[in-house]
This record gives structure tokens, sequence and C-alpha cells, in this order.
């Protein structure tokens, strides 16, 4: 918990405006800029295994000026018959470091699996040359177990609407964690190729398919309960925003 | 008349003649010359003239803008340059300013002409590598002076027909500003 | 403080004669007539209005009960007094564009001690015209210009018009969005490639490929995306219509003359975000001024029309028959059109859209290594560039039969056929002399900065709020060089003065109240700082002056700066 403390202080520290104090207010011009908020259901899917199917949401959301944000992530999967398996929240403060890249820290809460665990989050997201979407992040456990994800995806245009979007997850680990069946090392990978047709910017159905693996220790945990190491789905979903 | 008058009056001649015979490479191009002005009128001798009329030249206008003049009649027109750049005083209808104003284009592309004055040199040296500027240098039927500024000239013109006659400025831009009067030709 | 506390004395005696009910009639204070003694006096409200475009009716702000506002014609030397009636829910202004006035009077919220009108108050505008001219009207508070709040001044002048004309048209280009500003501006900064519809895709990629070669092209994209930039990123926001004094394509402006006419066009223009080619098939333009002051004439078939720009151009039109007056915005996401016809009801050709630019390096600043040696008109040569007829003028080749170029390449090519005459920079010289021969005392460098894929535009990196005020002393000469670092052209405004642009036609500089800086390219004026005050010097791009683009340019007397 004191890592919760430290970080959710943090979050408080940051988000306190830092501008020095400008000219009195009638001398400033007097638009400033809003407040901005969005919130962008980046994937909500229903992928369909050889086995059970499954319904995969992955969402942002923040709230700020162009240089400090609160910023908000969700993400996670239930069975088609309405079993959360996984589901996680990460609250943060970003902060732009550059053109391109936002420094992010804060908590991550797992609310599935149980027991629910939290985390000390700290990160990087951004766009990469290439404009490759980019997130990195470092995750503590309370008991002190080092985890990461690093993701990145990358738009292509077909036409002005039609978009595929290559995307790769990767999760490493640095201990064996045995209520989350996780290995040591890399634990899996998750590689994605989404179609999808955007209506209007906000708004895009796709199709795609998406293929998971998991490796080394995390791989052999899986098949010790019968499970597969690698699964490959057929998606379709909708990408909307706000 | 100033030898510097007379410069400038002598390169007027060179150019007063109207665009198709620059456009058509320089074929025949002195019969349409003779042909066009006739339609307007004659030179004349300054001392033929009975009358004179005074026109100033500003940027980009004269004054006054209308003339009257009767058919006929042989006017000694003394022009005054009093703005900052080079101007003209040129009588013809409006197609024949159309068309002279083409070949002054070309001259101050080619550095013949410059927006304050006329670069005799280039003039010589030039325009015989120039399609149509090859007029001989013995026109006497000038319809028009070309002035620097701060500079007068003169030259005469019988009316002797009575047609829509403008006197302009043909240096670019400048009829289109608006620098361009009437000529009334009464009886 | 030099001339705050006149001018907050002032202020604050018109609140309190507004609060007694009085605002109309105050005669008050020295050196002031009352306004019955004004030449001119005029009574404009602000107000919600809606506005039907082709059909579709949209929310809208007008002044004085129309859109665009009513053309001011007044003339030079008259006193004017303007009483402006907020009747919105929302503070608001009026800026007039390019006129030379007391700093008060020049209605930008936050400067020279002009607070913003609030709502039911009435602010009394009160100032003698100095010049003659076209300019505009607009207001500098929040969007609201986007919405409908411009309109043109036209100014005779005291003597003789240098130019003579049977004619006189207001053309005032705008751009129309059914979205309210601020969803623009919010769109824009959570996601700034929102409105960009053209960007190059995997068809584009393929036809490239096959023109220029796979590996070119591959290289160009593998250039661009290694700096996280986007080649057709000509403009920030589409889904505009664009209008020509108020009016859409198809329900077009008309503007009437008789055949044989010398007829000028007052062209302005007054969009938030549009820098268009303008065009008239089949007449060759003459401009005779830029920016309200007269320039020597000159001949061209188009020119290029940066946000708050205007120029006047003289057109012949002796046939009798229709003529379409045809802007171009340079990302060709519309155009806007306007008639000129010896009737009502007829209507022009409507020519075929230039293709779009595609932006290159050199747009990126990538190959400007000897800008900084004194190039003074190394923009305006640029510009010449977008002419490739540059020496082909003949005295004006409108309705030349040239096809326009199938593609164009880099910011300033507008795709202007061979053989036509497109303006430059270069070619406008001041029909006055530069009255201020003096070197400049010293040099602001001007870097305009801006991240834009975050929306954030800045002038020597930062933003308005937390940049230091440029300061110069009352009386100096001094050049400003607005130095491009972006890959998108900036219209650069300054209030209160003019600047006169340094395009090598020394001794007679056109003078400008903006000047269109392009990509990458560093563009230099000399301005003489005989109005004291703190003025607005900004980019006249609505969205970016709205994200931080614009600085406090202040001249001080001499006495306080030591």
């Amino acid at each position: 918990m004191k890592i919760v403390m430290i970080a959710l202080g943090l979050l408080v520290l940051a988000a306190t405006p830092v501008r020095a104090a400008g000219p009195e207010h009638a001398e400033r011009f007097h638009e400033e800029l809003p407040i901005l908020a969005t919130l962008r259901v980046e994937r909500l899917e229903h992928r369909r295994y050889d086995g059970a199917n499954t319904v995969d949401w992955r969402l942002h959301g923040w709230i700020g000026d162009g240089t400090n944000k609160l910023w908000f992530d969700s993400e996670g999967h239930r069975t088609t018959d309405g079993d959360v398996e996984e589901a996680e929240v990460r609250l943060l403060y970003s902060r732009m470091v550059s053109e391109f890249w936002d420094v992010q820290a804060g908590v991550r809460h797992d609310l599935r699996p149980r027991p629910q665990t939290t985390y000390g989050v700290l990160g990087v997201r951004g766009t990469a040359p290439w404009f490759i979407e980019t997130s990195a992040h470092a995750f503590v456990a309370e008991d002190g177990a080092l985890s990461a994800r690093l993701e990145a995806e990358h738009d292509l245009l077909i036409t002005g609407s039609l978009v595929l979007q290559p995307s790769v997850e990767v999760n490493l680990s640095s201990r064996r964690v045995h209520e989350r069946e996780i290995g040591r090392g890399v634990t899996d990978v998750e590689l994605g190729l989404r179609l999808r047709y955007e209506f209007a910017r906000e708004f895009a159905p796709y199709v795609g398919v998406v293929w998971e693996r998991k490796l080394g220790q995390t791989a052999d945990l899986a098949r010790a309960h019968g499970e597969d190491a690698g699964n490959l789905s057929f998606v379709t979903g909708v990408r909307f925003w706000f | 008349m100033h030898p510097k008058s007379l410069l400038i009056a002598t390169i007027a001649l060179l150019m007063a003649g109207p665009g198709p015979a620059f456009a058509a490479g320089g074929h025949g191009h002195g019969q349409a010359h003779a042909h066009d002005t006739a339609a307007i009128g004659r030179p004349a001798a300054v001392s033929a003239a009975r009358r004179t009329i005074r026109v100033e030249m500003h940027d980009n206008h004269f004054t006054p803008d209308t003339l009257r003049v009767k058919a006929g009649e042989t006017i000694r027109f003394v022009v005054t340059n009093k703005g900052d750049f080079l101007h003209e005083f040129s009588l013809g209808t409006a197609a024949m300013h159309a068309e002279h104003q083409k070949t002054m284009a070309v001259m101050m592309e080619h550095g013949m002409l410059t927006p304050t004055g006329i670069d005799a040199e280039r003039m010589k040296m030039d325009h015989s590598a120039m399609p149509g500027m090859d007029h001989g240098v013995g026109h006497d039927h000038a319809n028009g002076v070309l002035v620097e500024p701060g500079k007068t000239a003169d030259f005469a013109w019988t009316f002797d027909k009575t047609v829509d006659l403008e006197f302009a400025c043909n240096v670019p831009g400048h009829y289109e500003a608006g620098m361009v009067g009437t000529v009334v030709i009464g009886r | 403080m030099h001339r705050e506390p006149h001018t907050l004395s002032r202020r604050a005696a018109l609140r309190l004669a507004a609060a007694a009910g009085l605002a109309g009639v105050v005669t008050a204070h020295a050196g002031r007539h009352a306004f019955a003694a004004a030449d001119r006096a005029l009574d404009l409200a602000v107000e919600r209005t809606r506005i039907t475009i082709d059909g579709e009716t949209t929310r809208a702000i007008a002044i004085g009960g129309s859109i665009p506002a009513p053309t001011l014609r007044w003339r030079e030397g008259e006193e004017v007094v303007v009483r402006v009636t907020n009747r919105l829910d929302e503070p608001t202004s009026i800026h007039w564009h390019g006129l030379l006035l007391e700093g008060v009077m020049d209605g930008a919220p936050g400067f020279n001690g002009f607070a913003p009108i609030m709502p039911g108050e009435t602010y009394t505008y009160r100032f003698v015209l100095r010049q003659a001219g076209t300019y505009w009207y607009h207001s500098h508070s929040a969007g609201q210009e986007q919405e409908g709040m411009y309109g043109a001044i036209v100014i005779e002048p005291a003597g003789r018009d240098p130019v003579r004309a049977d004619r006189d048209h207001v053309v005032l280009l705008s751009d129309h969005t059914a979205e309210a500003p601020a969803a623009v501006l919010r769109k824009l900064r959570i996601s700034e490639g929102y409105y960009n519809n053209g960007r190059r895709t995997l068809v584009d990629f393929f036809r490239d490929a096959e023109r220029d070669g796979f590996s070119a092209t591959l290289r160009d994209r593998l250039a661009w995306g290694k700096m996280r930039m986007d080649a057709t990123d000509l403009a920030d926001v589409t889904g505009y219509r664009f209008l020509v004094n108020g009016k859409g394509v198809r329900d077009h402006w008309t503007g009437l003359f008789r055949p044989g006419e010398r007829v000028r066009l007052r062209i302005i223009n007054g969009s938030a975000m549009s820098i268009f080619d303008v065009r008239i098939p089949g007449l060759a333009m003459t401009v005779v001024a830029a920016d309200g002051q007269d320039v020597m004439p000159v001949r061209v078939d188009e020119f290029r029309i940066g946000v708050g720009e205007t120029y006047d151009v003289i057109v012949l039109a002796r046939e009798d028959r229709a003529y379409t007056v045809f802007a171009e915005p340079i990302d060709r996401s519309g155009y806007a059109r306007a008639t000129l016809a010896p009737r009502e009801g007829m209507a022009g050709e409507i020519p075929e859209q230039r293709p779009r630019t595609v932006l290159t390096m050199a747009d990126m600043g990538m190959d400007h290594g000897g800008m900084d040696h004194g190039d003074m008109d190394h923009g305006g040569s640029d510009h010449a560039a977008m002419g490739h007829g540059a020496h082909g003028a003949h005295g004006g080749s409108a309705g030349h039969a040239d096809p326009a170029p199938a593609r164009a390449v880099g910011w300033a090519d507008a795709a202007t056929p061979p053989g036509a005459k497109a303006l430059a920079y270069d070619d406008l010289q001041s029909l006055t002399r530069t009255a201020d021969l003096r070197e400049p005392a010293h040099v602001i460098d001007l870097r305009l900065t801006g991240m834009m894929s975050r929306y954030v535009w800045t002038l020597n990196g930062r933003a308005f709020d937390d940049g230091e005020p440029i300061r110069v002393a009352y009386g100096d000469r001094v050049r400003i060089r607005f130095i491009n670092t972006t890959m998108m052209a900036h219209p650069m405004h300054l209030h209160g003065m003019f600047m006169e642009l340094e395009n090598g036609r020394t001794g007679r500089l056109p003078r400008k109240h903006v000047v269109l800086v392009p990509p990458g390219r560093t563009l230099s004026v000399l301005v003489t700082a005989n109005e004291p005050g703190e003025w607005p010097l900004h980019c006249h791009l609505l969205y970016h002056m709205a994200s931080g683009m614009m600085a406090r340019f202040v001249v001080e007397p001499r006495a306080a700066r030591l």
C-alpha cells in the first residue's frame, strides 16, 4: 500500500498548477485554452477462439491541458458467459516531455483475477519515428515484483478511411507469480492485425486477427494446466472516441 | 526641343508601333503600323500646330483626363512627367493600346525600359535581337512620347477623323490602373 | 507606463457613463470632440444569428445584422465613431485590421488597456482615419471571427486616388464551418490530424512508386515518417464551405459590370484558416494595392493570398459575358466562387481545380543553410517559384490555353500553368517612397515554432501566456525576421504599424500588415516604431493564435527605457 500512497502523492503534487503567475488577468489575452478531456475506446471486440469466445476491451481517457494530463487506462476481457477474467485500471499523471513523448506515473489496480493487486507504474507513451504509437510501462507490485509491458501499433492508410493496424504487445516479469500463472522473463506476446473503416474519425468498426503466445515458464505453466500456449482468434469490434 | 526630349521622342517612335507587328514576328509591320496610326490621324510638325495642350503625368494618372479637339485640328502636346516613374502619352484606340501594351511589357522584361526610365544602351543593343523591334529610325508619325520622371516632351498630331480615341500610358500596369483619358473629337 | 493612466481613465469614464445610461452621448474627455462632431457615427450590434449557405443553415454571429458585416465606406481624414453593442452572452471585441490608431481603439482584448466588451455593454470606438485603402474588421475574441464576425472597410483617399475605376466591388473571402470554433480547436488539440482527409495512402504510394520508382517513393515516405511529419499538412481544418461576400458556391455572389469597364476588386482574405490561390479565368488582374497600400501596378494571372491580407486588383472586362472569380484553398479541399457579370442571373464557367501540392524537405527548412546571410528576399524568391512563367508575362496572358500541371511539389507551387504569371512578393513595390531610410537599430529574430502533433503553436518556443514581450523604443527603426521553423505557412500580423517587407525593392518596400511566411523560410520586415503602446504580433490563423502563437510588441517611450 505504501507504493500506492507515494504514487497518489506524486500525482497530486504533479497535478498542481506549476505555471508562474502571469500578468494580471485583465492584461492577458482573455481567451485561455480550455481544459480538454477525451475518452477513447481503442478496442471493444469480440474474439472468436477455437474454444470459448471473449469480449476484450482497451480504452483510455485523459483530462488536462496540453502539457499536464490526468490519464486513465483500462483493459481486460470477459468470457461470453459473463465472467470477467481480467480487468485492470490505471490512473496516471502524464506529462509532456517532448513533442512526441509523455512520461507517465501512477497506479495500476487489477480487479481481476483475484486476489486484486495494486502496482506502482512508471512509463512513457508517445509516437516513435515512422508514426509508431508506442507505450512502455514498468509495474511494481506490492510485494516488490517487477513487470513490464511494451505496446506498439501503426496505422497504415490504405485509403483515407480504410486503415490497417498492425500491433504488438509484449509482457515481461521479473519473477514467477503463481497466482497469475506467470513465469519469469518474457511472459507473452500478442500480435494483432486489424482492418478498420472510419465512417468518421470518431467511429470505426473493424475486423482482424490476433495471435497470442505465452512464452517460457509462462507457457510451461499453461501447458501444465492443459491449456494451449498459443491462441489465434478472429476479432470483430469497434473503435470510438469522444 | 531639348536634346534629351529629342532622344525620348525618337525612342517613342521606336515603340509607337502597335503590337500585331511584334506578335507577327516582324513581317509587314511597317504597313500595319502606318495603317493603324493613319486611322486615328497623322503626325505633324510642332511648328504646324495652332494650339498647345499641356498634360501632366502623375503616378499613375493624367491631368486633365479628358481632352477636347476638333476634327482637322493640329495640336501640340506638351507633356510633363510629375511622377516618380516612367510614363507614356500615347494616342490610339483601346485596341491599339491593348496591342501596344504587349510590346511595352516585352521592353520592360528586356530591361530597355525600367520603371523609372529608358535604358538607351539596351535600346540600341537589344532591339536587333528582338523580333519586331527592328523598325527603322525614320518614322515620322509618332503618336506619342515616353517621358522620364521630371522631364517634359512634346509632339504634334493632326486629328482628321472622328474616332473613339484614348490617350494612355502603356507602361505595364498603368493603363489598367486608370492612366488613360478620353480624346473627344468635335466637329 | 506611458499611456495607461490616460486610457484607463477614459475607459473608466465610459463605463461610468454607460452605467448612468448616458452611453452614446458621452462628450467627456480632454482633447476630444463631442460625438456629434464626428464625421461619421455608426451603431453596430453583435448578435447571434443563423446563416444559410447553399441551403444549409447554421449558427453564426453577425456584426450589424449581416454576414459579412456591413462594408464600412469611409474617407481618409474623417473622424469616425462606432458604438458596438454586445448582445451575445460572451465577451466580444472588434479589431480594425490594418488601421493606424490609438492603442485602446485597436480592439484587441488584453492590449493597450482594451478590455473585452462584456455582454450587454456598449463600447464606443473613436478614431481619425489616417490612411486610405482596403482593410477589414473582425472579432478578436475566441473563435467569433470564424462564426461570421468580419466585414470590409473601404477608405477613400483624401486626395485623388491613384487608381481609377468605373466599378468597385469588395470580394471578401472566408471559410465557414457548421462546427463551433471551440469544438474545432478541441479536435485539433486532441487529434491534430483530425481534419486532414488528404493524407497519403497506400494507393498514393503505389501511384507515386509507378512514377518515381519504388525505392525513391519508399525513401520519401520513410523520411517523412522518421520526422513524424505529414507532407500533406497544408491546412489544419477541413469541412469548410468557402464564401465570397457570405455566399457559397451554389448561391454565388455576383458583381456587376458593363463591358469595357475598369473594375476594381478589393479582395480580402477574411478566413479563419484558409490561404487561397485566386484567379479569374479569361481576365488578367492588375494588382494596384496590397494590404490597403498602393503598389506599382503589376499584371498577374493569379495570386496567393494569406489569411488577413488584402489585394486590390483591376480587371478590364471587355466582353459581354460572365467571369468566375475562383479562389482555391491551398489544400484544394474546395473552392470559393464569385461571378462577375454584365447582368444578374449569369454564371461563369467553373474551372477545374488545381492539384494539391505535396510538401518537400525544403518546406521543412532542410536545405536552407545559407538563409541568414541577409538574403531577405528569400521567401519572395520562393514565392516567385510558384509562377513558373514569371518571365513569360507578355503583358498578361489571361485566357492562356496551357493546362495546369497535373501535380505540384512544394508549398509554393500553386500548379500555375506555364506562361501564366503568379504574383510574387518580390513584385510588390510601394507607389510611395519608403519614408524611413534609416538602418534598423536592431534586429528581432522571431522564430515561428510549434509542435504540430500537439497542436501547440508558439513564437520563439513560448506560448503567449509564457512569453516575454518584445520591447522596442519609440521612434526606433527595427528589423523583424520571421524565421519559420515549422512546416506550415504563417500569416504574421502586426497591429498598429505597417511592416515594410524587405523584398529587395529598396526605397519602395511594400507596406504590409500581414506577411505570409512560407514553411521553412525566413522573411524580414522593417518597422518604424512610431505608435506607442502594446501591440499584438501574431499568426493570423485563428487556431494558431488561439493556441498561443502571439507575442506582445511593446513600443516604449524612450525615457522609460533606461
